[in-house]
């Protein structure tokens, strides 16, 4: 498979077969089937989110709720620290976008534009990084990031997201390797140095990867659960998934319309990304799996 | 003089760019990955600064004196077979949706909507769902005059409903990677065989399927990897019960280490979960290369 980002018009050549009209609503239902299994489960939420307890026992969870009672938000709004875990989780996704494109594709412009002696141990590591069961080696990361004096501070989290993303560098050296180093060179001969040619030319040439990498990296921040909850106990350091995760067992969170509310509170941000960037994360998933 | 000038902002570009990258990669992929192999060998309770040599009795107490090691990945298997299961429906799926079905933009959008669900969020709509008192799936079942099920309680039950909502949430990626794979084979050869009078069925069996083989090894991979590293899921919902009947390998690693502080025996837990992916991987690969 071919890795590339670009963003192409999908070729609607109209495979549709015209014939069998039958075979073609027995599709059409099949999906709303797989749509119906998907969807009610966050509509039942959402419906839930806006009743109160009695009515949860008494009404189907499928009944919309008559009015739009705001209530439960409020109530998690005030037990809860959603905009302390918002501003954290914020932060998070913001450091470790920039922080990130920069490292990955300084590192990735090195590999395709020079000879040098780490770059076997690079190329070594991409596959030691496919295998390591990532969930299990953090328990001895851990010992690390205390030593080190990040543990419960945003720069565990920090570190972990944009120190090592193998993925995202191998990424980038794919789509590098299709811009022709005669670009590099016609600039080399109006005196550009290395970093200008970096700055000026592979930086701004590669946007349209940063771009799909960054939201995915995002979404992976926003969505994370574990990191947060292993490095940063601390209730100033909540972010959006650990908060949550503490409602589940706060008694003034834990009932299911509070929870509802709460989970809808969560579950808003990626969403929003996901219906505005789908192009691009598409495209970066199926860049990305090249790779594994 | 021009040469060596090139030659030396070279070595300057390559050291101050891949100079933080490196010592990230080193510090926090390499490190503990080393210092993983070494804490294996200690009975290391995570606190203390004397860290006492065992040898193998980690290793030896894993594998002789640690049924419930076992028995936890008798539940990882749940979660593997299950998402095996769904693989030839994943691909049928894809595979229509490669404009094979009217509207599969919004479906394809549907698909992948649990994907970008934060997990922790999942788990809360899913503790609903399957909630013993109020939850929607028991209210269903006594509209229909059924007996209530205990979805999260029941330890013959649990770790199948869990693994329900691990497929909820993660079959739209492969999905998705299935559906990558369809749109990057020529459309001529799909086209040439629709003239041909195949059906979509042939056209699915004879011709895509074998063009689209290495992606099915990705994905049947990630499966393997997915399925034996399951985390979030079972932690969030039920924290491992009824009486650890839902505790995977990794939630056992994990409580191993910083609910027993006991970290040499859960590095050589990580260890054999490493070695039991490899080879996983390879014999399942041994496999698909035998049939296909």
């Amino acid at each position: 498979m071919e890795a590339n980002l670009d963003i192409k018009k999908e070729t609607t050549i109209n495979i549709t077969k015209r014939s069998g009209s039958g075979g073609e609503a027995l599709k059409v239902l099949l999906f709303i089937f797989i749509s119906a299994i998907v969807i009610l489960p966050i509509l039942i939420t959402v419906f839930a989110s806006f009743k109160s307890l009695p009515q949860i026992g008494s009404e189907s969870a499928l009944k919309p709720p008559t009015s739009l009672n705001f209530e439960n938000y409020k109530e998690v709004l005030k037990s809860a620290n959603v905009f302390v875990g918002f501003k954290n989780s914020m932060i998070l996704v913001v450091a470790s976008v920039v922080i990130n494109s920069l490292l990955s594709t300084m590192v990735a412009y090195c590999l395709t534009r020079f000879d040098f002696k780490l770059k076997k141990a690079y190329f070594a590591i991409f596959l030691v990084g496919l295998i390591i069961p990532g969930i299990v080696t953090e328990i001895s990361r851990f010992g690390l990031m205390t030593n080190i004096g990040v543990y419960d501070t945003l720069l565990a989290p920090i570190l972990i997201y944009a120190g090592a993303d193998l993925m995202q560098i191998y990424i980038y050296k794919q789509f590098l390797e299709q811009v022709p180093v005669s670009v590099d060179e016609s600039a080399m001969m109006d005196g550009a140095s290395y970093f200008t040619i970096y700055w000026r030319i592979i930086f701004p040439m590669v946007i349209p990867a940063t771009a799909t990498l960054g939201i995915l990296k995002a979404v992976d921040v926003l969505n994370d659960m574990y990191i947060p909850f292993l490095y940063m106990p601390g209730v100033e350091n909540r972010t959006l998934s650990t908060l949550l995760f503490n409602c589940i067992t706060d008694p003034r969170t834990s009932s299911i319309p509070k929870l509802s509310a709460a989970a809808v509170i969560v579950m808003i941000p990626t969403l929003v990304i996901y219906f505005i960037f789908q192009k691009y994360i598409f495209s970066g998933i199926a860049a990305g799996a090249v790779k594994e | 003089m021009l040469k060596n000038n090139v030659k030396m902002q070279k070595n300057l570009v390559l050291v101050t760019f891949l100079f933080i990258p490196t010592i990230l990669i080193s510090l926090f992929m390499i490190y503990p990955l080393i210092r993983l192999v070494a804490l294996s060998f200690t009975s290391w309770d995570g606190l203390s600064l004397t860290k006492t040599f065992v040898g193998l009795t980690n290793f030896k107490k894993i594998i002789f004196d640690s049924p419930e090691v076992w028995l936890s990945l008798k539940n990882n298997g749940i979660y593997f077979v299950g998402h095996l299961l769904f693989i030839p429906i994943e691909l049928f799926l894809a595979f229509l949706l490669d404009n094979r079905v009217r509207n599969s933009k919004m479906f394809k959008t549907i698909t992948f909507l649990p994907y970008m669900i934060n997990t922790v969020a999942v788990a809360c709509m899913f503790i609903f769902l399957y909630s013993s008192q109020d939850g929607v799936l028991n209210s269903m079942l006594q509209f229909f005059h059924m007996d209530k099920i205990g979805w999260l309680s029941d330890p013959e039950i649990v770790n199948y409903s869990l693994t329900g909502v691990s497929l909820w949430k993660f079959s739209g990626i492969h999905i998705i990677l299935f559906l990558a794979a369809f749109q990057s084979l020529p459309k001529d050869m799909i086209e040439a065989s629709i003239i041909d009078g195949a059906s979509t069925f042939k056209q699915f069996y004879h011709i895509v399927l074998p063009n689209i083989k290495p992606v099915v090894e990705i994905v049947l991979f990630l499966n393997v990897r997915g399925a034996l590293q399951i985390f979030d899921i079972p932690y969030v919902m039920t924290s491992g019960g009824p009486n650890h009947a839902s505790e995977t390998f990794t939630v056992q690693t994990i409580n191993t280490a910083f609910q027993y502080q006991n970290f040499g025996l859960a590095c050589a837990m990580a260890i054999v979960l490493m070695i039991i992916i490899i080879i996983f991987s390879i014999i399942q690969k041994k496999l698909f290369n035998l049939k296909g």
